[in-house]
């Protein structure tokens, strides 16, 4: 299979969520109310919300709510997924029995409801998606745990491992690069991207539901914005009695959904082996 | 096990981090700002004694049905009383989406979803629950209008709901796609080739061997709607036991939070308990059956 086109469309999009959280200003532009709800044809890029402001603003505020903090779950998860699968490998029943035990008191447990707990413990002031996403890794973690250890069990688990030994190679050659590197690395690839994609879906989720309550985020400070801002703007579009000309923000946000949706997609097909 | 532990490890998890956080609980709750009197709150709330002593009362009290009153969300209500009138709306809610579900991995199953459809739902299972639920929020508000909290209108939202707990986040696809795939791999086993050549149906040989799996597959998305319901019950504007948590969380109150989240884990083990008995009686239909079939010597 060729994985330079996902290499590529991952690439890109990766690189364009980082960026934007890069150079995303610290507070929104000045308030034009002449350019009030005009469409991208009229501002450039993205048209403005309902004070006269760049949506771009949102788009680059929202990438760097949720940059970070989804990237670093979808390695945590990753990495319980390497883990996971290396245990298999390793081929010992008490841990084995360790891990069934924490998946099933994990897995069990309805996730929006851990989050939720974890939101509401949260100090006010400490507001930010890093705990909520690393929460939600953790809750992920089983389920990559699971398929990665399907997979070295296939593979043969502890006997692979044992061959591998008897044909002369290092420990680190067989666990790195034979075990990780060759068979594990599309599982814990895919379940790192998709949880990513996870918590961005997530974020939006949550800040939503307290925008629609005109409540404060439990993902980032008062002063940024989210795309669940974006949104929430375009939402009244959907409504024609409202004639509230903000579709070009609905449209901008659920662009941005599927721009996390891509890149979820393409960086596990672009781990596929060949 | 699980089941077991699940409805104590939760509140024993809240009760802990309550303590875990810098501050003393009852300022934690209530600031001094607001609250005042905070030694007389965390005497009222049983907040004075440790986190054993809350953990142990609050749990004594919630064996006898006693969760106290709300904090923030409805100050003063009993929350048992809120439980009640969230839990049947959520149950309705979530048996329909159930039922959509399963509806799913059926026609996946007897292969009335033809595979060309396969792409198509792969990508609606891409669309997260948030965006479904404003399309069907919006939709409602369309058909609606004002009306839109009268009966019929809650009818409409606890099925759109249902719709849209049903088909986001992968549910539909997963369960049609997840259940296709463990027949498909049953299906390639010897016996069930020996069975078609007999005559008989690969369905009735296959089923009693991926039952288990299937029921733990339809345990987990149960819990996954679970979940999403706290996005569709406050976006649909649907009054349950999700609206009721997310309500909690919002304005802090631990005693609402505390016994919805016990709810939510207390119906998960439940699940692991049907779970359990329905792979019980799997297992003895197999060891049981086939009858009349003898091995000639």
């Amino acid at each position: 299979m060729n994985r330079r086109v996902p290499l590529v469309v991952a690439g890109a999009c990766f690189a364009a969520l980082l960026g934007a959280a890069f150079v995303a200003p610290e507070h929104l532009g000045n308030i034009r109310p002449d350019l009030a709800l005009k469409g991208p044809l009229d501002v450039f890029p993205f048209g403005t919300d309902t004070r006269g402001r760049s949506l771009w603003d949102y788009a680059a505020q929202g990438a760097s709510v949720v940059a970070i903090p989804a990237f670093s779950a979808g390695i945590i998860v990753a990495i319980f997924g390497i883990v996971g699968g290396l245990l298999r490998c390793v081929g010992s029943e008490r841990v084995n029995a360790m891990i069934q035990w924490f998946s099933e008191i994990v897995g069990a447990l309805p996730r929006m409801v851990v989050i939720l707990v974890v939101a509401l413990l949260l100090p006010r002031d400490q507001r930010s998606l890093f705990p909520l996403a690393w929460t939600w890794a953790i809750l992920a973690a089983p389920g990559a745990m699971d398929e990665a250890a399907s997979v070295a069990e296939r593979l043969g688990g502890s006997r692979f491992v044992e061959a591998l030994r008897a044909h002369g190679y290092s420990a680190s050659r067989i666990f790195l690069v034979h075990v990780v590197g060759f068979n594990l690395r599309p599982v814990v690839v895919r379940q790192g991207a998709e949880t990513m994609m996870h918590v961005v879906f997530l974020e939006i989720a949550l800040s939503y539901l307290a925008l629609a309550e005109n409540q404060p985020s439990f993902t980032h400070a008062d002063s940024l914005k989210s795309w669940a801002d974006l949104l929430k703007l375009g939402y009244p579009s959907l409504i024609p009695s409202l004639d509230y000309h903000s579709g070009h923000a609905l449209l901008l946000a659920l662009g941005l959904l599927g721009l996390v949706a891509v890149m979820s997609i393409a960086i596990g097909r672009s781990a596929r082996a060949r | 096990m699980a089941a077991c532990l699940l409805p104590f490890i939760v509140p024993a998890v809240i009760t802990g981090f309550i303590w875990s956080l810098p501050g003393d609980p009852a300022s934690l709750i209530c600031p001094p700002n607001i609250c005042g009197g905070t030694a007389a709150l965390a005497e009222r709330w049983n907040l004075d004694g440790g986190p054993m002593q809350f953990f142990l009362g609050w749990m004594a009290d919630a064996t006898t049905l006693e969760f106290g009153n709300s904090w923030r969300l409805h100050q003063g209500l009993p929350v048992l009383e809120l439980l009640k009138e969230a839990i049947p709306t959520t149950v309705s809610l979530i048996s329909v989406a159930t039922l959509v579900i399963m509806a799913g991995a059926v026609m996946a199953t007897r292969g009335w979803l033809p595979r060309r459809l396969d792409p198509v739902l792969r990508f609606v299972g891409l669309v997260p629950a948030l965006v479904l639920a404003l399309a069907g929020a919006a939709a409602i508000e369309l058909t609606f209008g004002f009306g839109s909290f009268s009966e019929s209108g809650k009818l409409a939202r606890l099925l759109i709901g249902a719709a849209v707990l049903g088909v986001a986040d992968g549910a539909f696809t997963g369960a049609a796609l997840g259940t296709r795939t463990t027949f498909e791999t049953e299906n390639q086993s010897r016996y069930v080739g020996i069975a078609v050549l007999r005559g008989e149906q690969p369905l009735a040989n296959t089923w009693p061997n991926v039952a288990p799996s299937v029921i733990g597959q339809m345990r987990a998305r149960i819990i996954h709607l679970l979940s999403g319901a706290v996005v569709v019950e406050v976006v649909l504007r649907i009054d349950g036991l999700g609206d009721l948590l997310w309500g909690g969380t919002l304005r802090q109150d631990f005693g609402v939070v505390l016994a919805a989240a016990t709810l939510f884990a207390s119906v998960s083990a439940v699940l692991l308990v049907i779970q359990a008995v329905l792979e019980t009686l799997v297992a003895l239909h197999v060891r049981k059956a086939p009858s009349g079939v003898r091995v000639s010597g």
